[in-house]
């Protein structure tokens, strides 16, 4: 592979060959995708011993399960005779796979358990072929994480400061769990992976693209992008970024982060109240994070999309809403703030998918070549815990994920 | 007669509960096949009670349906 990345991706401007080069994606799929930490679902998926879910890391079918033990595990949906999809279904209960094409059966952890006729193989336990296993799996929060790289920085490493956001989103839970447990969706858009990812946290666009459904539904979420909030984009390093939308939320009650009042939802301030004591109020005021978890998990307050490319122009955000473990009262409005927001008929989502589609077609025009990512380059700051921080609609979460991408792509980081 | 349907993409099976005979017994009925197979009260206690390992070799393909011994199973 020739290509140069130093020549691609400058500090202010990353050329549009990015997200159109078949090669450039196939080196993705090398470096990042298979490499490094892919966040695939979350425990909670497979709550009962038996659980499985079919998940995917770009093109590999996985397998979440939980055996017996309590163990989850990341199998590869191939069997190990002839290769055939051992799972057809996309969720079930079962403590065995049987391959439909001759019947090799094995456990969940993805241990052989036997061949139908074994005489062909010159008896029983002749055999001890099994099914493949992601080589690294490990939780944070109860996310679950795969890498493909048998060695490389730990999960911890790997999410440096972006667990703490992770931790803010469990901490709002009564039970101080969060769980997936609402079912996926799957929006399919043809556009390449980066401009959803970038898109995630680029506080620029919301007034623009949103900017009917805030006036319709008389939404404040648009002023905290504003020139003048108080709000700011923080690159966490490691390709990490944040919307913190804390310093405006500080300004208002507590639940306003998200659209309510502590009235609606009485029980769940009681036990939070119960819990926490006097630091209830700060969380409450607080909320959910705003962050974009290099490579694909993002956490947009109420909602959780994870990330997944297909092809140089299509990439699959799948999303599901936070539900906060003990606290039904929240959970069905967290539901249905995230069908609102980003469901089939999603007045946020069906915005932002038509500009990623737009992004990409318009990508594709030769001139110019580059794509502009200087906004607030002259006026960042470095915080008091040392991260770099941008205006809320400054493009300094985009230029953290690409000097990580760089390094990853030019192998000087794992 | 209650029958449940426990089914995944692997087996479908039609269990109820048979009171034809002198006691109860436990009705397995494999839907792809129509294989029946009953079990009285010891034989469940016996699967309630089955280290894993035994359980295991059950499902091992060729320990029974799809074994060389034709005529088996
Ligand atoms: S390919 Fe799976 S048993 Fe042959
Ligand atoms: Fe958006």
């Amino acid at each position: 592979m020739t290509v140069q990345y130093s020549e691609l991706i400058q500090p202010e401007r990353v050329h549009g060959s990015l997200y159109t080069d078949q090669d450039i994606f196939a080196e993705e799929l090398q470096r990042i995708w298979y490499r490094t930490w892919v966040c695939v679902g979350h425990v909670s998926e497979v709550a009962r011993p038996g659980d499985y879910v079919r998940k995917k890391v770009a093109s590999q079918d996985v397998i979440m399960t939980r055996s017996k033990d309590g163990e989850v595990s990341l199998l590869l949906n191939r069997c190990a005779h002839r290769g055939n999809l051992v799972c057809e279904d996309q969720r079930g209960n079962s403590s065995t796979f049987r391959c439909p094409y001759h019947g090799w059966t094995y456990r969940n952890t993805g241990e052989m358990l036997g061949y139908p006729y074994n005489q062909g193989y010159g008896g029983k336990g002749k055999l001890s072929l099994n099914l493949g296993r992601v080589p690294r799996v490990d939780t944070y929060q109860g996310f679950v994480f795969a890498s493909f790289a048998a060695d490389g920085p730990s999960l911890k490493e790997h999410l440096g400061a972006a667990a703490g956001e992770l931790d803010r989103l469990a901490r709002l839970s009564p039970e101080g769990e969060i769980e997936l447990t609402a079912g996926w969706l799957q929006h399919r858009a043809k556009a390449n992976w980066k401009l959803l990812v970038e898109n995630e946290t680029d506080g620029y666009h919301p007034q623009f693209v949103h900017g009917s459904v805030f006036s319709v539904t008389g939404s404040h979420i648009g002023t905290l992008y504003s020139d003048k909030s108080a709000a700011v984009t923080r690159d966490l390093g490691g390709g990490h970024s944040e919307n913190d939308l804390r310093p405006e939320f500080r300004k208002m009650e507590p639940m306003n982060w998200f659209g309510t009042s502590e009235a609606r939802v009485p029980d769940y301030v009681a036990k939070m109240r119960a819990l926490h004591g006097e630091q209830a109020e700060e969380i409450l005021i607080e909320g959910a994070p705003h962050v974009m978890v290099f490579p694909n998990l993002f956490v947009a307050e109420i909602s959780v999309f994870m990330i997944n490319p297909v092809a140089v122009d299509e990439t699959v955000q799948n999303v599901t809403a936070v539900q906060l473990k003990g606290a039904p009262e929240m959970n069905r409005r967290l539901l249905s703030q995230c069908i609102g927001s980003v469901g089939p008929a999603g007045m946020l989502l069906a915005d932002d998918s038509e500009m990623y589609e737009r992004n990409q077609r318009g990508v594709a025009a030769r001139v110019p070549e580059w794509l502009d990512i200087r906004r607030g380059a002259h006026r960042e700051r470095i915080d008091e815990n040392g991260f770099r921080i941008g205006a809320a609609n400054d493009e300094t979460g985009m230029r953290g994920f690409w000097s990580h991408y760089r390094s990853l792509m030019e192998g000087k980081a794992r | 007669m209650n029958q449940w349907i426990i089914a995944s993409e692997f087996a479908e099976v039609a269990v109820s509960l048979d009171l034809d005979a002198n006691g109860p017994r436990l009705r397995l009925e494999d839907l792809r096949s129509g294989h029946v197979r009953h079990l009285d009260a010891l034989e469940l206690e016996s699967i309630a009670w089955a280290p894993d390992e035994r359980l295991r070799e059950l499902m091992d393909p060729s320990a029974g349906r799809w074994s060389d011994r034709a005529g088996d199973a």
